[in-house]
């Protein structure tokens, strides 16, 4: 559904006045509510399904320096109509399309990084998440939401290629809390975040569902190779990944003195 | 009440094990097809007017409900429940972790008839989508291709399956079997990644009712296993590969050791 309306955060109906009958809960298409033959109580038009992703920070993890709250809940949908209504006709269209903005070029002045950004997916081969061939882009998870949209998106770099150098993301590690990311879109339009913490994950533990999560406040996450490296095997132990927020979101540590 | 029972598809139903989407939760979902051509309906499910009026084509859901049984009972619109037997009915049992789809629908031949399926809600590798193709119209054996190469073939009323594709826009044909020259639907169809687009052929052929009706159960998808960023290792030295959180702590050790260091001199 992906590409398809804004997941609403996981939500559970209010099963205190239940009765035993049916309870039906409009899941994504249906706007408007639900409905039974009685009046039940209105409960959200959320997505159930997104209880599988509900991938709570899994494993708890929850980054250093998290100042990230949990999503706030929606309003309850208004009262119980007559019945349930069809879903909509235009649900074909929705099905495949993409975010309404897509990434293009990411700004870290801090880092010295000016790159252009550009949609990858999977590698079947591996499994793993399709990087750049080139050392100076950036890969965005297309598949994914997009920087500023709910759940995490993902940026990622190369810290280095053998047959080309230094990557664009070679200095992210000393990327630090309060430094800015700015991100443009094809649109036109720019977005900037603030980078609220830095982690080195052992790559047996980098925590995926966590970095590739699709629900939850909007998160930035930027992600390279580091730690240290296996020279027979040619890669790094590591992943190096920074979390940002958007600008807006940012919490201010102290009250405004005018 | 006279109820004609889905012995056969009750069991099909019960016994399949709730997946990964739904393993802490005590619901299912259910989808809801219309595919009886004029035909407008109403529908209770356990003696409740729950879908008023629906006429063909209507698709409801996935729709979150508890786990249990479910009494379906269609009545042209407005007629009275008290006042006489359903046009159609059935029971079903919907156990928790399963997505399934009541579908109202043509047999071949034409006769209306109710069916329940279950539906693949396992979760996709990353990167995949699932499409499902149920055939629910009154017509025959078809065929059913992906940008032209065959997917499925001989699909039958009543019949269906899926299939994990790389997530994109593919054009999908439904042919009779074995007639590529009679081309039922034509599509271009966008598949999303972690989501199974379910197709529901229904109507009848020879009618000119024939149409594909979609849902989709979306939220299947899985990570990337990894990311690949690096296998140069020019970054200088050792990193300590210290969380930021403890950035502090390990320059303060490394001050210690500077100072110990100078004074063992």
């Amino acid at each position: 559904m992906q590409g398809l309306p804004t997941r609403e955060p996981d939500m559970k109906p209010d099963f205190s006045r239940l009765p035993t009958i049916l309870l039906a809960v409009a899941v994504a298409f249906v706007i408007g509510a639900v409905v039974t033959g009685l009046s039940l109580p209105a409960t959200e038009a959320g997505d159930v399904l997104s209880s599988e992703t509900a991938l709570s920070p899994a494993s708890g993890a929850s980054y250093p320096g998290s100042d990230i709250s949990p999503s706030t809940s929606e309003p309850a949908a208004e009262s119980a109509p007559e019945s349930i209504p069809p879903n909509e006709v235009s649900l074909l269209e929705q099905l495949g399309s993409q975010p309404e903005r897509s990434p293009v070029r990411l700004r870290i002045q801090a880092i010295g990084v000016d790159a252009s950004v550009a949609e990858h997916g999977v590698d079947r081969r591996t499994g793993q998440m399709d990087v750049p061939r080139n050392v100076n882009d950036v890969a965005w998870y297309k598949h994914g939401p997009a920087p500023g949209e709910r759940g995490s998106a993902v940026l990622a770099a190369h810290v280095d290629l053998s047959s080309q150098g230094p990557g664009v993301f070679y200095n992210l590690r000393d990327l630090a809390p309060g430094d800015r990311v700015a991100v443009s879109y094809d649109d036109g339009s720019e977005s900037w975040f603030v980078v609220e913490a830095r982690t080195t994950y052992d790559k047996d533990e980098l925590p995926l569902s966590t970095i590739f999560s699709r629900s939850g406040s909007p998160t930035l996450t930027l992600i390279t190779c580091g730690g240290g490296f296996n020279a027979s095997a040619q890669e790094y132990d590591s992943n190096v990944v920074v979390y940002a927020i958007p600008l807006e979101q940012f919490p201010t540590p102290t009250p405004e003195t005018a | 009440m006279k109820r004609m029972k889905l012995a056969l598809l009750v069991t099909v139903l019960a016994i399949v094990p709730a997946t990964t989407a739904f393993a802490q939760s005590s619901e299912g979902e259910v989808i809801v097809v219309h595919g009886v051509p004029d035909l407008a309906v109403d529908i209770y499910v356990n003696g409740d007017l729950t879908f008023e009026n629906s006429t063909f084509g209507d698709v409801f859901g996935p729709l979150a409900l508890p786990a249990g049984d479910y009494d379906i009972d269609i009545y042209a619109t407005g007629a009275d429940p008290d006042a006489g037997d359903p046009a159609l009915a059935g029971s079903t049992t919907l156990p928790a972790g399963a997505v399934a789809t009541i579908a109202a629908y043509l047999e071949e031949g034409g006769s209306p008839t109710l069916g329940v399926f279950v539906e693949n809600n396992s979760s996709t590798d990353a990167g995949d989508a699932r499409i499902t193709a149920r055939h629910l119209a009154d017509f025959g054996a078809v065929d059913i291709l992906a940008n032209d190469g065959a997917v499925w073939e001989g699909v039958t009323n009543g019949g269906g399956a899926d299939t994990d594709v790389p997530a994109a826009t593919y054009n999908i044909k439904i042919t009779a079997a074995g007639d590529p020259g009679t081309v039922a639907f034509d599509a271009d169809v966008p598949l999303g990644e972690g989501t199974n687009t379910i197709a529901y052929a229904i109507g009848s052929v020879e009618g000119g009712s024939f149409e594909v009706a979609t849902a989709a159960i979306a939220g299947l998808h899985e990570s990337p296993s990894g990311v690949p960023t690096g296998d140069a290792g020019l970054l200088p030295g050792i990193n300590p590969m210290v969380p930021i959180a403890l950035a502090g702590l390990a320059v303060a050790a490394l001050a210690g050791s500077v100072v110990l260091a100078r004074k063992e001199r």
